[in-house]
């Protein structure tokens, strides 16, 4: 293709969808919901996923005291605990410590806070990592100092448990994320060939008069690019929006919930959604039209 | 120029539309192709395009056997044959000045080349007022005039025209049939199907005469059909 042929192409491109404008308006309202759809389905991804990570950086290790351990035992596990190269700090919950941090935490609602005695809540060690992937390690002694697995928290523990949970969640949503996309880009590829199919004899006269398929097809090709980007930019710019919209919701609403707006890059969202747009409105109509160039 | 050597066309199983067709076109002629209706002509015009393959035997235009172009070079060889359809075949979206265009565009001809020649070409053909009409503003006559500038426009050794005025009346056709009489006269080689008696009568061109697929009679000065 000669390059001064660029402005002919477009031109071209321009006045079919001005021509064909009903056909253009259905292709770029499917091209957004289909944006849309990914879109929604990326952010919700990557918040779980975001609250996993969060929840993994954790640097906090608990450990346990069981009930029969004396004095003298805890404060010798609590000085050994103090000499580990990955433990940045310690420090002991005694019985008593523990239940009062059971009461401020259950404060206002004093019958729970009052139906609990000393006995109930065990003694601890709580451990302060200086990196969260030591964590594993660190278990490791703390079963060589006579802990059991129940008696001992760490995050490594808690990630696994809600990647079980999540996981089924995440793999169902990804999976309908799927299914809706691959839905809306068959709808977006019959739309397109219902506006091509529409113009068939006029593909049919191009080749007759000498026009070569790319000839024929580089409109097409073009008007799909357009169109992919003005139902993707919209659409795009809506996912990010909200997204921030949801970010700041949860961040006021849900503080125990660790949303941050760091889980999504909303650049790489964006341009990711926008080059989708385009991909799927180009391949529509090269594959589309290409049925029609076998004159 | 154009040569049909034991051509058979057989469309589907066994419609048989063209059946061991020998022809011959040399340079600069003039030929009417009749014949009823389904006589085979339009399939000889498709088959010159390369719009069609042949079941059997050997089609060459101007010295190139057609089945040796590879499908990629199949535009290039169409734009060695200008061609009139009875239904003008016109681009609806675009005015009789960017159909002529169209033609030379297809080809990557300068724009500047463009501009001048297609005023030229529509002048020619008598429609220097209708530059920006579009095909649905014109008369049948005048975009059969449109569609003959088109295949015109690059002048192509060729020009082939299937039943060109199959949908105008007898006044309208004797203006497009003068419009071919000149294009041939500037040496195109020329070939018309048609099932116009009055207009081949007059013309006293050769005329190769189809029925049932098979050529039955080729007149040099010929008429649309043998005195009985």
């Amino acid at each position: 293709m000669r390059s001064d042929n660029l402005g002919f192409f477009l031109a071209e491109a321009f006045k079919n969808m001005r021509l064909n404008l009903l056909m253009s308006v259905t292709a770029v309202t499917t091209t957004a919901v289909c944006i849309l759809i990914l879109g929604m389905g990326l952010l919700v991804d990557a918040h779980v996923e975001g609250i996993v990570r969060n929840v993994g950086q954790d640097v906090a290790i608990t450990a346990f005291f069981p009930e029969d351990i004396d004095q003298e035992r805890i404060d010798e596990v609590a000085a050994s605990v103090e000499g580990y190269p990955e433990v940045n700090e310690s420090a002991y919950v005694s019985k008593e410590e523990a239940l009062e941090r059971f009461r401020e935490t259950f404060a206002e609602q004093p019958d729970i806070a009052g139906s609990i005695s000393s006995d109930v809540l065990p003694a601890s060690i709580e451990i302060q990592l200086n990196n969260s992937s030591d964590s594993s390690a660190v278990a490791d002694r703390l079963r060589a100092e006579g802990f059991q697995d129940d008696e001992i928290r760490y995050p490594q523990q808690t990630v696994d448990r809600l990647n079980q949970i999540t996981g089924y969640l995440i793999w169902g949503l990804r999976g309908a994320t799927a299914l809706f996309f691959v839905a809306s880009v068959l709808l977006i590829f019959n739309t397109i060939r219902l506006s091509i199919f529409a113009r068939r004899k006029e593909i049919e006269v191009m080749k007759l008069v000498g026009a070569s398929d790319s000839f024929v097809r580089t409109p097409f090709v073009l008007e799909g690019l357009v169109q992919g980007l003005i139902g993707a930019i919209p659409a795009a710019l809506l996912v990010v929006w909200m997204n921030s919209l949801f970010v700041g919701w949860a961040q006021e609403n849900l503080p125990f919930f660790p949303i941050s707006s760091g889980a999504v890059n909303a650049l790489i969202v964006l341009l990711f959604l926008l080059f989708v747009g385009a991909l799927v409105g180009v391949a529509g109509s090269f594959f589309s039209v290409r049925r029609f160039l076998k004159v | 120029m154009i040569y049909f050597d034991n051509v058979t066309k057989v469309y589907g199983k066994d419609a048989v539309a063209l059946e061991n067709v020998n022809l011959g076109v040399e340079a600069g002629e003039f030929v009417f192709l009749v014949g009823a209706s389904g006589s085979g002509k339009s399939t000889m015009m498709r088959l010159i395009l390369k719009e069609l393959e042949p079941t059997s035997g050997i089609i060459s235009v101007n010295g190139v056997k057609l089945s040796a172009i590879p499908r990629r070079y199949v535009p290039k060889h169409r734009r060695e044959i200008g061609c009139v359809f009875q239904d003008f075949k016109l681009l609806p979206n675009k005015t009789a000045a960017e159909n002529v265009a169209y033609a030379m565009e297809v080809t990557g001809q300068k724009r500047r080349a463009i501009r001048t020649r297609v005023p030229q070409i529509l002048e020619l053909v008598g429609l220097r007022d209708k530059l920006e009409a579009y095909p649905g503003q014109l008369s049948g006559g005048e975009q059969q005039r449109v569609s003959i500038a088109r295949a015109f426009v690059s002048q192509p050794p060729i020009l082939i025209a299937d039943e060109p005025t199959g949908n105008l009346d007898p006044d309208t056709s004797v203006g497009i049939m003068q419009l071919l009489h000149r294009i041939n006269r500037i040496g195109t080689t020329v070939l018309v199907a048609t099932h116009d008696k009055e207009m081949v009568d007059v013309m006293r061109k050769r005329v190769v005469a189809l029925e049932a697929g098979r050529i039955v009679r080729d007149r040099v000065r010929g008429v649309y059909a043998d005195e009985v």
